[in-house]
């Protein structure tokens, strides 16, 4: 499968805290990568992609991973190594540093495709010397080399032993990028592409060897097709948050207790940073200051102090002071964190629909507690045969406040647990009755009219089973990382490099990813012609809510500054609103 | 209500469009209002069998209920008491005989709760028959009475609704003009917008809605609805329910388009119908006269002190050092993908719906047009996933459309409705992985004496048995200070398990639950790890002294860009030792202000 991402990224979140890795890019500029097939685009702009894409990743992940650049099949020669007539054409480009936007624009302004060849394992050589010195007496938690090339260059196996060794010995992963993969090359292409050169052939048997000998299992999944790799890197790739653990005790009655630690499973995500507002001019945030003042609901619309205000609550048609300090000594007080189960329900008895709150739980027994984990298993185990719920009092810390919600048993296969949602209290409910839609003497659908309905659901039915009877789900929203964000960091790319240019069109990509599988789009056609011939259709637009649309959004077209005029005036017909 | 979030400070930057769910818009859509029209003739205030209170008792705890609601979850409408068929008579220039307003169309308050609390009970009784007496019943005059009460109103009124309180189904005793009367009123105010409810309570000898009030009432929403066929109430618990379900106007928070395919639009109602209602925020009075002052923001410059329009500012993020820059309207239009709208993508089956798919409250959605009720009706075992765009310049969620039956009480009342409930699924970001422990599991006899502990404390859970006590206890508080009671009334908190009732159930069985789980010496009430503990609990330890940093220091760090590896305390110290002015707590917003300052 192609990659998620570079090593740089650790799969695992239990890294510690100071993990970082070294990684050098080793990007093949050499005139062969110009070369490509009528129609399609050259190994080098592949590549280059890739490696835009990847770093413009680990800039907008703010870790401290290190990156460095080295160009080989360049004009010119920088190395520590280039001695006479030896690693001659490899240039390092940059050294390992925390990427930036500089190196963005680096990589989008300088660097082009040399007319010169270099041996892609003398460009390993270089590499590894970079990684070896300026890592030298820091602790990294990992080395890796991202070796991008079409392999077209001869090589010498000579030294090809000796070069592993020292890989293995300096602890260096590998990953290669080429513009084929690694098992469908050979003299028959598969996808009508030009047949491998002599020095490919032989490049690809080398860089099997290499990656076998480093890893004899998994060696070759760290072969990699450009096309792939740009595929995957174009997704901004969250930054993994460290789960907090929230260790308290179940309890059942005074008498009951069983040490629990639960963790955020489900919650919505939200961007780590948020806009400051600055100055248009001077783009400085000091140049601006907000300021509050308070007036009375006089004529003159008097100023008064700050300190001449005191706090106070609306009771229905009633204000009523309330200071702070009786406040917070009458209200409500909760004297610490609290799992407490209140009874058991028929898990039916439960509406998922009615759930609140804004995050899925997931409880389990502290890692190194084996008799709560037995304890927990019990509770979990009973819950799940039985088909009930714990109903708990929830409360996160001292004086937070309290949650009513259902605990569900939760067994999978690696582990057991109880996952905690919030249910409503009565205060959030609202009882409203809609008109019945069955014994509905004003309309019934007709036989006819839901055989048409049927064969719809039936076309556009999402999962479906492939010849060998697995399941597959062909629209997976858990698996779509959130638009928001990648339209968010699209931009802000794309700003930050181009500073004057208009935002860029969203990636046809992400486009794609939210709308109907096309597969499911081409199938349900038919039915759906035969739906709109059995269904009368009829556009409903009231005026009234025409206009209601226009009040509510009437004012937020004001701030493209294509009417000022209006702007100065809005914010007293919104307050004269208020008022009224 | 808390969150977790709370807690850790990420919250600071939720968005306020995503906040305004409720979507009640009073400066567009006007006011609610609601006039209880009760009738106090002698018949209401007959006691039931087994000391049942009377239905004026029971008329009042509703009254009162909806008034506390009120005050609670829609603090802007209004509400009228208006009793009929009384001694006395009270009412602008007292042109209605027999009609006495208690209480005029306005916001409830405390002093309202106070009054209509005292005309429940026995002594309520005695108080009524005291101040308005019963007489004369001329429902009519009445009903109009109640539209000048609307017309009054200078406010513009949205929802205008009367509930008729009664157990007698011939207000008039068979005099016919009286009767005809009553009835041109009521139809000219049902002309005016007014929707009339009879919440007619139980009467010996049955209650005959074809009598009289048929013609009164407003017709039913809807032909299939069961309003009239129901039964008269005799318990608290239904009238209740049954003016719970009609005093909220039922709001949409859009009416929207759901695609089903290129050029097929039908049209839906998106409701919200679980909302978590929060403490109100504090507003702002006067020292001198306790009158709320209005706050106004302004903006302006730093150096030249003049007034700044928002188009006279940008917006900024940074990374990496970079500061990128955006216009205001750059910044929305990001968000914006496609019209607001449902477009259904397919259909899945109905297991694909993962319990921990959970992010925040569902929302309801009734078919407005009948190919969605062909859908509806046709979805078995079978939900629709949406996309879901709410308003313009909201990024786009996916809904699974799960549909909903109908169903009904004993009393005909409607306890489910029929519909869709879109339930919000999470993308992959709204995922934690999460490192699960690996620890042994429950042997038979263990699970099997859970089972027992399980069954013992089994219970019928309803969503509307809860109240939350943090809110209550507030709104006690405000109630106890607006007519200066000595101490707030007690609130009960059944959040609170009731940890006696639990043991005395349990009996034996918590024990030999330890002890097919624990070994002897095990205590799962301590620690597992010391903690650090506060500093007054460890016996006034000093407090570890501040390691100030050298300005030197920190442009090291600066340079370096591993600002990251210093704690937040640290970072915060700094910030604040160099003067470093910062808006949030994050940790990276920390590090983006000193960053800023040290290398300007």
């Amino acid at each position: 499968s192609p990659p998620d991402s570079f090593k740089s990224e650790g799969k695992e979140i239990k890294m510690a805290r100071s993990a970082k890795t070294a990684l050098v890019l080793c990007l093949d500029v050499g005139f062969s990568m110009s070369n490509s097939a009528p129609g399609q685009e050259p190994p080098f702009q592949q590549a280059k992609k890739v490696i835009q894409k990847f770093v413009q990743r680990q800039v907008f992940a703010e870790n401290k991973d290190e990156l460095g650049l080295v160009l080989f099949g360049s004009d010119n020669t920088k190395n520590n190594l280039a001695k006479d007539d030896q690693y001659q054409n490899i240039s390092v480009h940059r050294q390992l540093m925390i990427p930036n936007f500089e190196l963005l624009e680096e990589i989008q302004n300088d660097v082009h495709p040399g007319s010169q060849q270099a041996d892609w394992l003398d460009a390993l050589v270089v590499c590894m010397d970079l990684l070896q010195n300026e890592t030298l007496g820091k602790k990294y938690e990992r080395l890796n080399i991202v070796m991008l090339t079409d392999l077209n260059t001869p090589s010498s196996p000579d030294q090809l032993d000796i070069i592993i060794g020292n890989l293995k010995r300096a602890g260096i992963t590998l990953q290669f990028f080429l513009p084929f993969p690694v098992d469908g090359g050979g003299s028959n292409p598969p996808h009508g592409g030009k047949a491998l050169s002599r020095e490919q052939q032989q490049g690809l048997e080398m860089t099997k060897q290499v990656m076998m000998s480093l890893d004899e299992e998994d060696g070759l999944e760290e072969v990699y097709t450009f096309s792939d790799a740009i595929e995957k890197l174009s997704v901004f790739k969250r930054v993994e948050k460290r789960p907090m653990a929230w260790p308290c005790t179940l309890t059942i009655g005074s008498s009951l207790a069983i040490k629990i630690v639960g963790y955020k499973a489900v919650c919505e995500e939200r961007p780590r940073k948020s806009w400051s507002v600055v100055d248009a001019q001077t783009h400085q945030k000091d140049d601006i200051k907000r300021d509050v003042v308070y007036c009375l609901n006089d004529d003159e619309e008097t100023e008064v102090q700050k300190d001449d205000t005191i706090q106070g609550y609306r009771y229905g048609s009633d204000i009523v002071p309330f200071s702070k300090v009786d406040q917070d000594q009458m209200k409500y007080k909760t004297d610490g964190k609290s799992f407490a189960v209140l009874g058991f329900t028929k898990q039916s008895m439960i509406n998922r629909h009615q759930f609140v709150g804004t995050q899925v739980l997931k409880v389990f027994a502290p890692k190194d507690d084996e008799h709560a984990g037995v304890a927990l298993s019990g509770l979990i185990r009973a819950l799940d045969d039985l088909k009930m719920v714990a109903v708990v009092r929830y409360v996160y810390a001292r004086n937070g406040n309290p949650q009513l919600g259902a605990a569900f048993p939760c067994i999978k296969e690696k582990y057991e647990c109880l996952v905690y949602i919030q249910l409503p209290f009565m205060e959030d409910l609202r009882q409203y009755s809609f008109p019945s839609l069955e014994n509905n003497k004003k309309y019934t659908p007709s036989e006819d009219q839901l055989s048409a309905v049927d064969s719809l659901i039936d076309s556009m039915m999402l999962v479906e089973e492939d010849k060998d009877g697995v399941k597959k789900d062909l629209f997976k929203v858990n698996h779509i990382p959130n638009p928001q964000y990648q339209r968010l960091f699209q931009c802000l790319h794309h700003r930050a490099v181009n500073p004057s240019a208009p935002l860029p069109p969203m990636d046809p990509w992400l486009t794609t990813a939210l709308q109907r599988p096309l597969a499911v789009a081409t199938r349900c056609q038919a039915p759906l012609e035969i739906l709109k011939k059995k269904f009368p259709l009829k556009e409903v637009v009231k005026k009234k809510e025409l206009k209601t649309s226009k009040e509510l959004f009437g004012n937020s077209c004001l701030g493209t500054g294509r009417s000022n005029q209006i702007y100065l005036y809005s914010p007293s017909y919104i307050t004269m609103q208020v008022k009224a | 209500m808390a969150q977790w979030n709370d807690y850790h400070h990420e919250d600071e930057d939720v968005d306020g469009e995503e906040r305004d769910e409720s979507g009640v818009d009073y400066k567009s859509t006007g006011r609610d209002s609601l006039v209880f029209l009760v009738d106090a003739s002698k018949e209401m205030f007959i006691m039931g069998e087994d000391e049942e209170p009377s239905p004026f008792d029971m008329t009042m705890q509703c009254v009162r209920s909806v008034y506390t609601s009120k005050i609670i979850s829609s603090d802007k409408d209004l509400v009228a008491l208006v009793f009929y068929g009384t001694e006395q008579s009270k009412n602008p220039r007292n042109s209605f005989k027999h009609v006495y307003i208690y209480h005029d169309l306005d916001l409830p308050g405390a002093r309202r709760v106070q009054d209509v609390d005292g005309l429940r009970g026995e002594k309520g009784a005695q108080v009524a028959g005291e101040t308005m007496g019963s007489g004369n019943t001329n429902l009519g005059e009445a009903l109009w009475c109640c539209s000048n009460l609307y017309s009054d109103i200078k406010l513009r009124l949205s929802h205008k609704r009367l509930m008729i309180f009664t157990c007698r189904d011939t207000p008039h005793g068979g005099d016919s003009e009286r009767d005809r009367q009553a009835r041109t009123k009521a139809s000219d105010l049902k002309e005016t917008g007014v929707v009339i409810d009879l919440m007619h309570l139980m009467k010996p000898g049955g209650f005959d809605v074809s009598l009289f009030f048929c013609d009164v009432v407003s017709p039913p929403e809807d032909e299939a609805e069961l309003g009239l066929q129901m039964e008269p109430c005799g318990k608290l618990e239904d009238l209740q329910k049954r003016v719970r379900a009609k005093e909220m106007k039922k709001r949409s928070v859009a009416r929207l388009n759901l695609c089903l395919g290129e050029g097929m639009n039908v049209a839906v109602g998106v409701y919200i119908t679980a909302l978590q209602a929060r403490k109100p925020n504090a507003i702002k009075l006067y020292r001198d006269n306790n009158e709320p002052v209005r706050t106004k923001t302004r903006l302006y410059h730093t150096q030249t002190g003049s007034l700044l329009l928002p188009s006279d500012t940008k917006r900024v993020q940074v990374y990496a050092g970079r500061q990128i820059v955006m216009e205001k309207d750059e910044v929305d239009v990001i968000k914006k993908f496609s019209d607001p709208g449902l477009e259904l993508i397919g259909f899945k089956p109905m297991e694909r719906l993962k319990l921990h798919h959970h992010l925040r409250s569902a929302v309801f959605i009734y078919p407005e047009e009948e190919m969605v009720t062909g859908v509806w009706s046709a979805c078995v075992n079978v939900f629709a996933l949406c996309k879901y765009t709410r308003i313009r310049n909201s990024p786009p969620r996916f809904l699974a459309l799960v549909p909903q039956k109908e169903e009904v009480d004993d009393g005909q009342a409607q306890i489910a409705a029929p519909g869709f409930h879109g339930i919000f699924l999470p993308y992959a970001d709204d995922i934690r992985t999460l490192d699960t422990p690996q620890l042994p599991t429950a042997s038979e006899s263990q699970v099997d004496k859970m089972k027992e502990i399980v069954h013992k404390l089994r219970f019928k859970y309803r969503s509307d048995a809860f109240e939350n006590p943090v809110l209550q206890q507030h709104y006690r508080n405000l109630e106890a200070l607006a007519l200066d009671l000595m101490a707030p009334e007690h609130i009960e908190d059944l959040t609170m398990p009731n940890v006696n009732m639990i043991d005395q159930r349990l009996g034996s069985l918590a024990q030999e639950f330890r002890d097919l789980v624990y070994p002897a010496d095990y205590n799962p009430e301590g620690k597992t790890a010391p903690k650090r503990k506060p500093a007054e609990a460890a016996g006034g330890t000093e407090k570890k002294p501040k390691v100030e940093m050298s300005e030197d220091e920190l442009r090291g760090h600066v340079q370096k860009g591993n600002l990251g590896k210093l704690t937040v305390p640290v970072l915060k110290d700094a910030c604040k030792q160099f003067g470093v002015k910062v808006t949030g707590t994050k940790k990276q917003e920390l590090i983006d202000a000193l960053t800023a300052q040290l290398t300007k």
